[in-house]
């Protein structure tokens, strides 16, 4: 976890209301992991006070990037930024997926389901990328990306998806393409074929595409992971303010026992199955 | 530096005037990658709690403009782990500890105190008298005081108890949300406080307008960050006008400027809170800064500035 001083390489739209942003940093790109998320101050003012946690779009050499989506003022604000900027920036933080490190993929699976809807699905690009890197033994087709929007122009990363060889499933609402209907469905299909104790599930996206997730893997018999999304202040367990309720495993709880663990840190990926859903 | 920046509350002897405040320091060890923590004038511990406490149902937080909402809720290990488990780090730091602590009734904060008292190793105590996040005495709806820091008599009582149980230095932490802040800084040091700290968080709302619902899921929360800071220095100046013992000023400080005007108002040290969120150095900027104004301006002891208003 550092605390840097970031050059922006690159911060232009990819799709209506998404920007891409590139920072420049050898040791955050070397030690990011996917589903791993890096603090950024939108802006050196106290409005917006707080930074904003973004997941990695991918790390490489000396250069990470992100996908985000304009929905506030600090959004809006780093969408002004030009490259030159600098953007003070704390990270990598939290708890990625459990793909193993760059060349270590369990190997008690055969085949990979990433699920994600909207400023989920960027995370799952570095996690692809991540899985099929040179030496994982991880075969691209052995990837399946299923990615889920609105309407057509909302599926980010179509084209860096492409560009790893993965199988990529796609789902609209408005059926402008792919399967008309959830992205869940789809994955409910590929999973119906699926050897259950092969495969492993990541997911990332809206809560309510994360519970359907969790349910079709949990019917299935298929071990899934999630990013969460939870407001955030500090983003390194100071706060104690990302809270987000898990079953509580511990000797002697009740069975509907839950505790609040911070998606900071134990997060933002957590096994679908230990979330207490509500 | 030729500026001799120590400061005192009560028996407690402080390099600097610069701690940080309770529950935005998380157990201290979250800022070690950060910063040199043996630089920093104290750290007031998250408030612990008899039991340990879950905290309040999600979300949590929420940023509005130039501040943010918190209903954390005291998650906290309880006393018996916070001894056990975070206390031994602390200790180590090298710099003053001041354990926050925190009951549902005056039996409890005593408990509190005692158990930390009895494990030693520590600084003070700063009692939580001003949580808006909790229930205080669930007993009978309507003549329930939400908080001991509404009422001079609860204050008096609550601090008075703990005061014969620990000899150490000890702050009594205020709320803002009361209508007359000196009355309620006097009945602590009628108590025996060393000192009072001041100032908590507002009690505040936000409501998500298309669903109607309160964004947090405490439905109310406390306000913090550079919005709350001048109605905080205003405070900070009526306490200390009314009390003897040290006031200790807290609310939005991000910079050392911010600092400044709680010392001049009265303070003799002050607490960095929401900013160490987005800026986790910022207690040795602050702390850095005030060094550099008093070289600047030419005042040799940090104590020359403090309550020297010119008003």
């Amino acid at each position: 976890m550092f605390r840097e001083i970031c050059r922006v390489l690159e911060n232009a739209p990819v799709a209506p209301g998404h920007y891409a942003l590139t920072l420049r940093s050898g040791r955050i790109a070397r030690n990011a992991r996917p589903g791993q998320f890096l603090q950024i101050l939108c802006a050196d003012s106290s409005d917006p006070l707080l930074p904003r946690p973004f997941s990695f779009l991918d790390a490489e050499h000396d250069r990470v990037s992100f996908l985000y989506h304009v929905v506030g003022k600090g959004t809006q604000l780093l969408s002004q930024v030009r490259p030159g900027e600098d953007l003070r920036v704390t990270g990598p933080l939290g708890h990625g997926f459990s793909c193993g490190t760059r060349r270590v993929v369990d190997r008690r699976f055969t085949s990979f389901a990433l699920v994600g809807g909207g400023v989920g699905i960027p995370p799952l690009h570095h996690l692809a990328k991540t899985l099929v890197a040179p030496g994982s033994g991880v075969r691209p087709e052995a990837v399946h990306v299923f990615v889920g929007a609105r309407e057509r122009s909302l599926l980010l990363c179509e084209k860096e998806f492409k560009r790893l060889e993965v199988k990529l499933h796609v789902a609209t609402d408005d059926g402008s393409k792919g399967h008309k209907g959830y992205v869940t469905e789809v994955l409910d299909e590929f999973l119906s074929k699926a050897h259950p104790l092969r495969t492993r599930v990541y997911a990332c996206g809206p809560t309510p595409m994360l519970r359907a997730a969790n349910g079709v893997c949990a019917r299935r018999g298929v071990e899934c992971e999630v990013s969460v999304e939870v407001p955030m202040a500090c983003g390194f367990g100071a706060c104690i303010g990302c809270a987000i309720k898990v079953k509580d495993t511990s000797a002697g709880a009740a069975p509907d026992a839950y505790r609040y663990a911070l998606a900071c840190q134990e997060g933002p990926v957590f096994k679908g199955g230990d979330l207490a859903w509500e | 530096m030729g500026v001799n920046l120590e400061t005192r509350i009560g028996k407690l002897k402080l390099k600097n005037p610069v701690l940080t405040a309770s529950g935005t320091f998380g157990h201290a060890k979250e800022f070690e990658k950060f910063i040199d923590l043996s630089r920093l004038g104290g750290i007031v511990t998250k408030t612990i709690t008899v039991k340990p406490r879950l905290g309040n149902p999600p979300p949590r937080i929420v940023e509005t403009p130039s501040g943010m909402l918190n209903a954390i809720g005291l998650q906290n290990p309880g006393v018996d782990k916070f001894v056990e488990e975070k206390l031994p780090y602390f200790r180590k730091i090298g710099v003053p500890v001041i354990v926050s602590a925190m009951g549902y009734t005056i039996e409890e904060l005593v408990h509190v105190v005692r158990t930390v008292e009895k494990a030693g190793g520590i600084d003070g105590f700063e009692l939580n008298l001003s949580c808006p996040n909790v229930s205080y005495g669930q007993k009978g709806k309507d003549t329930q005081v939400k908080m001991f820091a509404h009422d001079d008599a609860m204050i008096e009582a609550a601090v008075s108890a703990v005061r014969k149980v620990t000899k150490r230095t000890l702050l009594a932490k205020l709320g803002p949300d009361v209508s007359d802040i000196g009355r309620m800084a006097q009945a602590a040091e009628r108590a025996g406080a060393d000192g009072v700290s001041l100032i908590n968080t507002f009690g505040a709302m936000a409501i998500d307008v298309r669903t109607r619902r309160p964004v947090l899921g405490n439905k109310t929360g406390g306000l913090s960050g550079p919005c709350i800071r001048p109605i905080a220095v205003r405070l900070t100046w009526e306490a200390a006008r009314r009390v003897k013992i040290p006031v200790v000023g807290i609310g939005g400080i991000v910079t050392a400027n911010d600092a400044l005007e709680f010392l001049i108002a009265g303070a003799s040290a002050v607490q960095v809170g929401t900013a160490n969120f987005g800026n986790p150095a910022a207690p040795i900027e602050v702390l850095e800064g005030l060094a550099r104004f008093l070289e600047s301006e030419k005042i040799p002891r940090l104590t020359d500035l403090v309550g020297s208003l010119r008003a």
